[in-house]
């Protein structure tokens, strides 16, 4: 006791003078006003909100019994977790657990199952996580590949969305005044299994699924993942701050503004999304002024009304930015500061200007207030689909060591959601997504293989470890998890692919052009990005994204040459044929093991956004860098030598993912569409007939109805 | 003590000069801004707005738990109780600059009582004159003479309550305008202001009190009586003023509270202020 006053002497003495002084608030004006009027009315809020929700909550029980949301009367757990380690690899897993590296993984196979898990064709993330929540192959959820084109200008479009203008405006003076909110729209089709959970009354919390961007809408709380964008509608655009003249030059997915020093002051800008109230579309610029002190090697940011000190190669907390395109409106943003270098010359790397999960200027969450919770309680987070900045590593704006620190902390923000989620869901699913494992494998592959390119032009010495040290964070983190585990709870840990090195690019686009394939305008003899001079009226197939490859075909390209039916036919098996086996005569060895015709892959009724052929690319080898973004040139192999240098856009029978589960399968060879089936059967509901994926239980946990027409299946 | 009073008076009459021919009400919002104003810097500055802001999120974020996980009993009850944690921590970091406001609030609000606590006398109205005696004094013994300006008439001749230690006298206000009355004591002169009917705004001293720190705090509008002599208050009765919206008759200081918090709440975004 004593120790308690002589702890808290002021505690005591304000709660003694507040008691005291109670009746003279109103005399103490509006110093007291504030702070007892806010705490009114948040308990009379508290209040009311509690009493609602006991009054209704016997309305909300029959509302339920009535839509017939019977939760968990035929489950056979309370809790299902689920972690997506997106990219965890098979290979490098079984190796580390032989070697005792993960325990928690190895305990998990020991008393439950581990196998390798069948991806999709093709192994890319926004497919496979589509597949594992649909429970369908790719012709049936309508995603292809990051990227779809579009056949009237061939020009490629964001795969899993579409964010367009307002459909009505009203036209005044320079300004166009938005009368309906922008139009948002998701291209995945087909149903999530969380939907059908949550229509059936099992709560869901689902946390930064890939393809969840726009956030559905359903009966339980979601934050988007992959694919969200930032505040400038790309994928991710970073921005490096630079007063070295020579370091000035067009970076992959970046903006490189220019400074100058005014003795240690530097005036500048960031650079905030497109002013789409104005007539004439402009940047909205936000004043930014640095003040470089040499001496401590720091420098004091001035932004938004804020002034942050920068400390040399350490990381700001997320900075929150507002943007006023005008008439009183305010566009929030959240970035993160990274000062590289203070002198000779001053260095700064900023985020992607994410969006503030406080004030959300796109929907991200379902329901909307859900990312507002979530940064109230446990701070401010990334919102950014693609999180980890890799193109920043890559473009050699942020170091190796600054990446890995963004990135593990970019985890830690959500782990602590994970963590939340699991402390309040007593009955449930929970299912979170870490694209750590992904992003930190794409850009530390090199390390694991010595006849990488890439491995000459960027090694640093804490690289060699870094891939191992991850897997080893990820088991840690399975660990914790199990301990949080009760009874009738059940983990699931899955990949949606694995991977491999990539060594070398390889150029489909130059190989259609060298082979007569792709042509280009006359007297030129390469293109520029998005095939700028290709001649599309002497062009018979082209390559874009990761790994489709199109037929120009007549009637559907605005100027195709190929007619469909029999010709577009042969002209596939022809490719199907030369590119099958193609050989890197450099390296000898064979760079495509197959490639698919999407006639002969599982149909749904979004088969035709398909590419016509998908390229299994060899270990070792993928579309090369120029290829993906439609330059054409004379060279169809060459070295990869960016510090991304593992990769998965290849043969999906050579990247399968990871799958650990906490009960037995009935397989050893599940695939990632199997998942959703066998989900819904844990909490004792009907697979929908849509879903291609079966469960990986015995079929005991199924409804009796539901059983006998798997045993039908299996037969 | 009196110097303080008349400075800080004197800035009063200063800020109030440009209303005293209009309705009480604008002076009253002008001051309450201005209150506002100074109240949102001296919490800017005497309050921990890191842990405002943050306990404020926390707060936030329980309430929105409670309607995100409505139908869990546990997570409800849970998010209660911290709703209330943060509540009591929250009214912690108000305690600080609260305790810092009592001083210049006090001050403010003596010297608004001065303006809008009472209605002067109208020409024709009837008033008391209290006068208050120090202990030890026999009111029957003390040789005690009035001397009105031409502007009042006293109408009765001096009653002396021996309980109350006081004499009182009515007087009838005959015209406009400050007046003085004074008073001879043992020889001795004082003076005390009587207003009446001076503008729709105008500063009123109920009472001119004895030489005395409490005293004078609370009665600046007029300089102190010397502290040697019997009188120890004079004090004149006017009707208590109430500011008039639709037909309510309301006290100042609930209006003057209201309309600051009003102010405080709409500007403190403006100057980054968190309360």
């Amino acid at each position: 006791m004593k120790h308690f006053v002589k702890t808290h002497k002021f505690t005591i003495l304000v709660l003694l003078l507040l008691a005291l002084t109670l009746p003279l608030q109103a005399y103490v004006g509006p110093g007291a006003g504030f702070a007892f009027l806010s705490s009114f009315l948040i308990l009379l809020l508290t209040l009311f909100l509690a009493l609602f929700s006991f009054l209704s909550w016997p309305f909300r029980f029959l509302f339920r019994v009535i839509k017939g949301q019977r939760a968990y009367k035929k489950s056979s757990i309370n809790k299902l977790v689920i972690i997506g380690l997106d990219g965890m690899d098979p290979a490098l897993a079984e190796k580390y657990m032989s070697e005792g590296k993960l325990p928690n993984l190895k305990k998990i196979k020991n008393i439950g199952a581990y196998a390798r898990l069948q991806t999709t064709t093709p192994a890319i993330s926004p497919v496979a996580w589509s597949s594992f929540m649909t429970g369908s192959n790719p012709s049936k959820h309508n995603i292809f590949d990051f990227l779809s084109r579009d056949p009237k200008t061939y020009l490629p479009g964001l795969s899993s969305a579409r964010i367009g203008k307002p459909r009505k405006i009203l036209s005044i003076g320079k300004y166009n005044i938005p009368l309906s909110k922008p139009e948002v729209k998701g291209m995945r089709k087909s149903i999530p299994f969380w939907k059908i959970l949550g229509e059936k009354g099992v709560f869901c919390t689902i946390l930064r699924v890939p393809l969840t961007f726009p956030p559905e809408k359903f009966s339980g709380h979601l934050l988007s993942g992959m694919c969200a964008p930032d505040l400038k509608g790309s994928q991710g655009t970073f921005f490096f701050y630079t007063t070295d003249k020579e370091k000035i030059r067009k970076r992959e997915s970046g903006i490189i503004i220019p400074l100058n020093k005014n003795g240690n002051t530097i005036k500048t800008y960031i650079s905030g999304p497109e002013n789409t109230l104005l007539k004439k579309e402009e940047e909205i610029r936000l004043p930014l002024i640095i003040t470089v002190d040499k001496e401590k090697e720091e420098a004091l940011l001035e932004v938004s009304g804020q002034k942050i000190v920068m400390k040399k190669e350490t990381f700001s907390d997320w900075i929150k930015l507002t943007f006023r395109p005008g008439l009183g409106i305010k566009i929030k943003a959240i970035c993160r500061f990274y000062v590289s270098q203070t002198h000779p010359h001053f260095e700064m790397y900023c985020t992607p200007l994410n969006i503030d999960p406080e004030k959300p200027a796109l929907p991200i969450s379902n329901p909307f207030y859900y990312s507002v919770y979530l940064a109230k309680l446990l701070g401010s987070f990334i919102t950014l689909g693609e999180a980890n900045d890799t193109w920043a590593l890559n473009e050699g704006v942020l170091s190796e060591k600054a990446f890995l620190e963004m990135t593990y902390s970019n985890h830690k923000e959500w782990e602590n959601m994970l963590f939340n989620a699991i402390n309040k869901t007593k009955k449930g699913l929970i299912t979170c997504v870490f694209e750590t494992t992904d992003s930190i494998q794409h850009m530390f592959w090199r390390y694991l293989d010595k006849a990488n390119p890439s491995l000459e032009k960027n090694h640093t010495k804490m690289g060699v470890k870094v891939i191992e040290e991850l897997y080893q964070k990820m088991d840690e983190l399975v660990g914790r998890v199990l301990e949080k585990l009760e009874k009738k709870s059940d983990l699931m840990i899955m990949s949606d692919h694995g991977f491999k090195s990539f060594r070398r690019g390889i150029n489909i686009n130059s190989w259609f052009y060298l082979n007569g394939y792709l042509s280009l305008k006359e007297g030129k003899k390469d293109s520029d990005e998005w095939f700028k001079d290709v001649d599309w009226e002497r062009t018979k197939a082209y390559a874009l994204g990761l790994g489709g490859v199109y037929i120009n075909q007549k009637g559907r390209e605005a100027k195709g040459t190929v007619q469909a039916g029999e010709k577009t036919e042969a002209l596939k098996k022809e490719l199907i044929n030369k590119l099958t086996g193609l050989k890197d005569e450099e390296r000898d060895t064979v760079a495509i093991n197959k490639v698919f015709d999407r006639d002969e892959l599982p149909s749904g009724p979004y088969i035709n956004n398909c590419p016509d052929l998908i390229i299994g690319y060899n270990k070792g080898y993928r579309i090369s860098w120029d290829s993906v973004t439609g330059k054409v040139n004379g060279i169809v192999f060459e070295d990869n030598i960016k510090a991304w240098s593992g990769d998965h856009c290849i043969d999906p029978e050579v990247v399968p993912g990871i799958f650990f589960c906490t009960k037995k399968i009935n397989t050893t060879s599940p695939s990632i569409i199997d998942i959703a089936p066998t989900v819904l059967e844990l909490f004792g509901l009907q697979v929908p007939y849509h879903m291609d994926g079966r469960s990986l239980l015995d079929g005991q946990n199924l409804p009796s109805d539901q059983n006998k027409k798997e045993k039908g299946k299996k037969k | 003590m009196w110097l303080f009073n008349s400075i800080f008076g004197r800035l009063f009459e200063f800020i109030f000069f440009p209303f005293i021919n209009m309705s009480p009400w604008i002076g009253m919002i002008f001051i309450s801004f201005l209150t506002a104003l100074l109240m949102l810097f001296i919490f800017r500055f005497t309050s921990n707005q890191q842990g405002i802001r943050q306990v404020k999120k926390k707060i936030i974020a329980h309430l929105l738990e409670l309607r995100l996980f409505k139908d869990s009993l546990s997570i409800t009850l849970k998010a209660q109780g911290n709703i209330l944690r943060y509540n009591l921590k929250y009214i912690g970091y108000s305690a600080k600059p609260m305790l810092v406001l009592i001083i210049p609030i006090f001050l403010i609000l003596v010297q608004l009582n001065l303006w809008f606590g009472y209605q002067d006398l109208a020409p024709g109205q009837k008033a008391i004159l209290k006068v208050k005696m120090e202990e030890g004094h026999d009111l029957f013994d003390i040789n005690i003479a009035i001397e009105p300006s031409s502007a009042l008439n006293i109408e009765t001749s001096p009653l002396r309550i021996e309980e109350e230690r006081e004499i009182n006298w009515r007087f009838l206000v005959k015209e406009k305008g400050v007046h003085d009355i004074t008073f001879i004591i043992n020889g001795q002169r004082f003076t005390k202001k009587i207003a009446a009917a001076q503008n729709p705004l105008s500063k009123i001293s109920q009472s001119r009190v004895q030489r005395n720190f409490i005293d004078e705090l609370f009665n600046p509008g007029e300089a102190p009586l010397p502290g040697d002599i019997p009188l120890k208050t004079i004090e004149v009765t006017y009707p208590p003023q109430r500011m008039n919206l639709l037909g309510w008759h309301i006290h100042w200081l609930i209006v003057y509270f209201a309309l600051s918090i009003i102010f405080g709440f709409s500007f403190k975004g403006i100057f980054k202020v968190e309360i």
